[in-house]
């Protein structure tokens, strides 16, 4: 592996208490994801892709190990902190409910630009030109529940590479949507994130996926398995 | 069958889940309850207790002949019993005794005829009468000073038989023996007999120093003999009168009624802020349910059947915050009797209620209102769980936009009442129910106009800040408004509950500035001597007068005024009367409510005329010009109506009378106070000293601050029990706005989860949840303002003037509104703190997993 290491995760376990007991999902992980690769997780409901998603995001801390993004060791961070890093550095797409439903499309999509910095016209203009891409532009000032699920999560990909992350996560971003919407979606996601140079995990069920992805794990026994394909 | 059982447990496991809105439901309904509950018990203690004292020496009697202070002739007895042939009469002499010894408690001693007719036994006296030996009444009449008092009371305060009890009376300190003890008994309440000394007629006049005197004489009259009434009326003198018992009870119930009535709508007040409480509730469970319910019906749960369910659920809290309701609104109860017997003290007539007497009727009130008020508030989310169906498991925001069209048709709605509830209170002539139903239509009205008004103010909000505010800075506004069939609902919970305590707060602000300047102007005297004292004591007139020959000597006094406080047959039935002695000054304290001519002091003085109070001419109806009949020694005479005045001493109103006019047809009683003028430049502390010395142990003389300052507290004793019930419902209220935050919040879980993964700290999204709340308040706090007014304006000009007859001015009080409008804002600020808090520190990944 030549290229720089965008994400580095070390002996990370975590495991969650349940009704008394202790319940562990992944023990001793360890992966290395590269710049500008694309990952897909697959594996069997409850196997444990969305902890995995949680715990690189630093939404969920780890019992142990360490997750290193760019360099940062984000699980020394404080939860402040954390937070703080994921406002720049990660771009999020779930499986559904991903908007806002109070704020307008623009609005969500200039939030995560909102946070980090000030908002110019320039940032504006940004934005509207992203809808076009989408094909949205005439639905700037509409608000999210007036929208398709497909555009929900054309527009919710747009708002996770809007603030130019390092790295996006995508937990199920097709799971809701039928084949051609989800089609179109990961043709999306693909195109966007790939011409950006940016990194992305994502977690899936659809096997569509594994043709466009640089590499393919499953999450099994609280391990990751690199699958080898043929294709 | 199994269904059902597998539906219960899906139904109780959610429940379960969702422990704290469980606990608010409860409390809601608990608070609800228990506030009405206790004005309740407490209202009907403070009556019954009059009622039960009453029964405990009038034994079956039907009638009574009472007279005004002065009390009745013994001789009346004689001749009524001897002359006219009368039986079943029973003389009563009572009055009120302090203990010496410890607290000095008041107790009422109440000589009797032990061996008169059998039906006219008292209540105590029946009940035991084999336990009950002769030999111990016949002590009671041979034996002087000798006394009968409740077992429990002896034990109470370690008194035996044949022991001495310490009192004081007008007449100093005395010693009466105890000779028997009496057993409780169903008669008589124990509270009641726990305050009785029971004695014959001799001991009591003598203790009492109403030598030759009597307080009434209880008759029985059989419904066949009517022509003894008419027997007993032609020897009566004019200042006795016969009246029947029953009448005597109404009228009491009467006078209290407004009162009472008051007093029970704020308790609705609280009970329809608890429905509110409930209903949110409800409406959480069931939208937090909307996914399992819409399961359900697919697999094939009936309408019925989920309708069943939810109202199964409401019956199931109902029951509980029933139960707690009822304990707490005993106890809560208990606290409200000190306070409401003291109002009625202060404006009716005595009562010494112990303690809270609970009858089953009472409770089931109480049980019925809780239940149906639960099952009322729960229809809207029940009805609304039917409609849920699996295919199309709505999301939130097609519901609230279907209920923002809901809210608009509600909005116009509200006007419909709103002006209903001002014409009702209009045109509703001197209803007071109908008063105070105008003033919750007024309420209600205003609580449905909210949420229209809460949209168009975050519209506001956003349009004039919005480009300042940032996005983050739009979304309290945004989120207030997307949400509005809830946050609407308890933003007119809080703002029913602020304008309810600004009118309230109004009210009584001016309602004490209208005192205030009654008071001012009807103390013009720099001292005032107080004669108080038992009236039917014998020499009193003579020493009266006495008294202020002396007073008139004194050096430094200019002039003097007299008032004497008694009671006469006015129209057929007993009423306060003043009796004055004027001067100038004085007279020019008087208030009057209309215009008068130049001579209404002369004829005052001159002719056969009385003045009568505001309240009076309300309650009977009474105008200048016309004419009362008042019961003299000479038999009924009329005199001449000349004005109306302002007096705000007790709402069932009194008349005034000169007393060259008094003294022409009535026996003097001497005063009940008498007014020092100084002249000028005398040193008033010095004055005051002097006449206090030639004063007895139970006269006294202040200085008119003094009186003013002991009058101003009475008034606010008055109102505290108004006072505590408006922050009752308000405590409520907050509850209420609490549960509604809690449970917005909780349903905006994964909302607030996306906002953290995307980068908002946990602080941001405390205060965003903050701002959120606290727009809430501002608006209720707002909105309440205006209708706090509207409600005063009804409170003051129908519903207290209707109640009392008293008419007031408006005193707006700036304060007040911002106090309004802060306390509106704060509650909802507070209330938001906790659900604020709560959401910041759940974990995003935790938050994310939901929904
Ligand atoms: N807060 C928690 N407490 C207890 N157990 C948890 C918690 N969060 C996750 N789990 C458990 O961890 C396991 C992995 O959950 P996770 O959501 O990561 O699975 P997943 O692979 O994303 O499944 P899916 O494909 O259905 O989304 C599951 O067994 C789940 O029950
Ligand atoms: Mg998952």
């Amino acid at each position: 592996m030549t290229k720089e290491t965008a994400i580095s995760i070390q002996q990370l376990s975590k495991s969650y208490q349940e009704s008394g007991q202790q319940h562990a999902i992944f023990s001793n992980l360890e992966m290395q994801v590269a710049r500008g690769e694309f990952i897909v997780l697959l594996g069997r409901s409850g196997s444990g892709k969305s902890t995995f998603l949680n715990l690189i995001s630093g939404i969920d801390p780890p019992d142990s190990g360490k997750v290193l993004i760019n360099g940062t060791d984000i699980t020394g961070l404080s939860e402040h902190k954390r937070t703080l890093f994921r406002r720049h550095h990660i771009g999020f797409v779930f499986q559904s409910f991903n908007l806002i439903p109070t704020l307008t499309v623009a609005e969500n999509l200039l939030l995560p630009l909102e946070l980090i910095k000030r908002v110019t016209r320039q940032d504006h203009q940004h934005v509207g030109q992203l809808l076009e891409k989408l094909n949205l532009a005439d639905r700037l000032n509409t608000y999210p529940d007036r929208l398709s699920g497909g555009e929900q999560q054309r527009i919710a990909i747009a708002r996770a590479l809007i603030h130019d992350p390092d790295v996006i996560l995508a937990d199920e971003p097709t799971g809701n949507l039928d084949l051609d919407t989800a089609e179109q979606v990961l043709e999306l996601l693909d195109i966007l994130v790939r011409k950006a140079g940016k990194t992305m995990i994502m977690a899936t069920h659809s096997p569509e996926v594994i043709g466009k992805a640089d590499r393919v794990f499953s999450v099994r026994n609280k391990a990751l398995h690199a699958h080898e394909f043929d294709s | 069958m199994r269904m059902n059982s597998i539906l219960n447990r899906a139904s109780r496991n959610f429940l379960w889940q969702h422990p704290w809105q469980l606990v608010l439901a409860i409390v809601g309904i608990a608070l609800g309850v228990a506030v009405v509950i206790a004005i309740d018990l407490a209202m009907e203690s403070s009556l019954k207790s009059f009622n039960q004292a009453g029964k405990a020496f009038s034994g079956s009697a039907t009638h009574r002949i009472v007279a005004g202070d002065g009390g009745l002739d013994e001789r009346l007895y004689t001749r009524l019993r001897v002359e006219q042939g009368i039986a079943n009469l029973s003389p009563v002499v009572s009055g009120t005794v302090k203990l010496m010894q410890p607290q000095q408690e008041t107790f009422s001693l109440i000589g009797i005829d032990p061996f008169i007719e059998k039906s006219l036994h008292s209540g105590w006296q029946n009940e035991q009468k084999e336990k009950f030996p002769r030999e111990l009444l016949n002590r009671l009449m041979t034996e002087p000073n000798s006394v009968l008092l409740s077992e429990k009371t002896a034990q109470r305060l370690h008194l035996q038989v044949n022991g001495q009890l310490k009192v004081v009376t007008e007449r100093g300190p005395q010693s009466l023996t105890i000779i028997g003890l009496l057993p409780g008994n169903n008669a008589i309440s124990d509270q009641v007999l726990a305050r009785l000394l029971i004695t014959d007629i001799a001991t009591a006049q003598e203790v009492l120093g109403a030598y030759g005197g009597l307080s009434s004489i209880e008759v029985m009259i059989d419904k066949d003999t009517p022509e003894a009434l008419a027997a007993i009326q032609k020897v009566l003198p004019g200042y006795a009168m016969l009246v029947s018992i029953d009448s005597q009870a109404d009228s009491m119930r009467e006078m209290t009624d407004a009162f009472s009535i008051n007093l029970k709508a704020l308790g609705l007040l609280s009970l329809l802020v608890g429905m509110f409480l409930i209903y949110n509730t409800m409406t959480f469970l069931v939208m937090q349910r909307r996914r399992l319910i819409g399961t359900l019906r697919l697999l094939g749960v009936t309408r019925q059947q989920v309708f069943k369910l939810i109202i199964g659920e409401a019956f199931l809290l109902a029951i509980v915050g029933t139960i707690v309701g009822i304990a707490l609104g005993i106890v809560l109860g208990q606290g409200l009797l000190y306070l409401i017997s003291g109002t009625i003290n202060a404006l009716y007539f005595r009562i010494d209620a112990a303690s809270l007497m609970v009858t089953p009727l009472q409770i089931a009130k109480g049980v019925a209102l809780g239940i149906g008020a639960t099952l009322l508030a729960v229809l809207p989310p029940a009805f609304e769980a039917t409609r849920l169906s699996a295919v199309k498991v709505l999301a939130r925001s097609q519901l609230e936009s279907g209920s923002r069209r809901l809210i608009k048709t509600v909005g116009s709605m509200s006007f419909v009442l709103i002006l209903g509830g001002l014409s009702l209170a209009y045109f509703s002539g001197n209803s007071i129910n109908f008063g105070l139903a105008s003033v919750f239509l007024v309420l209600f009205g205003f609580g449905l106009l909210t949420p229209v008004v809460t949209l168009a103010f975050m519209n506001l909000i956003e349009r004039v800040f919005g480009r300042f505010l940032g996005i983050l800075g739009r979304l309290p506004a945004r989120m207030v408004a997307a949400e509005i069939s809830r946050t609407g609902l308890a933003i007119a919970a809080l703002m029913i509950a602020v304008s309810a305590t600004i009118g309230m707060d109004l009210m009584i602000g001016s309602f004490r500035q209208t005192v205030a300047q009654w008071l001012h102007s009807s103390l013009p005297a720099d001292l005032y001597v107080s004669l108080s004292g038992e009236k039917m004591t014998a020499g009193k007139a003579q020493s009266d007068h006495r008294l202020k020959d002396k007073l008139a000597g004194l050096n430094g006094v200019e002039m003097l005024s007299t008032a004497l406080h008694t009671k006469v047959s006015v129209n057929g039935k007993l009423t306060k009367i003043s009796v004055y002695e004027l001067n100038d000054k004085f007279r020019q304290g008087f208030i009057f409510k209309h215009q008068v001519n130049d001579d209404v002091w002369m004829r005052f003085d001159n002719e056969r005329t009385v003045m009568i109070t505001e309240p009076y001419a309300y309650h009977h109806g009474v105008k200048p010009g016309q004419q009362v009949f008042l019961k003299t020694d000479q038999g009924e005479l009329a005199f001449d109506v000349i004005a109306i005045y302002g007096d705000y001493n007790g709402d069932q109103g009194h008349l005034a009378m000169s007393r060259q006019n008094y003294q022409r047809y009535w026996p003097d009683l001497g005063y009940s106070g008498i007014g020092v003028y100084a002249k000028a430049g005398a040193d008033l502390k010095q004055l005051e000293n002097r006449v206090g010395e030639l004063l007895t142990a139970h006269q006294a003389v202040k200085s008119n601050q003094d009186i003013y300052k002991a009058s101003m507290e009475v008034f606010e004793q008055t109102f505290t029990i108004t006072e505590t019930l408006r922050w009752l419902s308000a405590a409520i209220a907050f509850v209420g706005v609490f549960s509604a935050l809690m449970a917005l919040q909780f349903e905006r879980t994964r909302q607030l989860g996306i906002l953290r993964a995307i980068g908002i700290t946990s602080m941001q999204l405390t205060v965003l949840i903050v701002s959120e709340t606290g727009l809430m308040g501002l608006v209720a706090g707002l909105l309440a303002v205006p209708v706090g007014f509207l409600v005063a304006y009804i409170l003051i000009f129908v519903v207290y003037q209707r109640s009392f007859g008293w008419t007031m001015a408006f005193y707006s009080d700036s304060g007040v509104l911002y106090q309004g409008v802060a306390l509106a804002f704060i509650a909802a600020l507070f209330a938001g703190v906790f659900p604020a808090l709560k959401m910041a520190q759940t974990k995003p990944a935790e938050a994310l997993r939901t929904e």
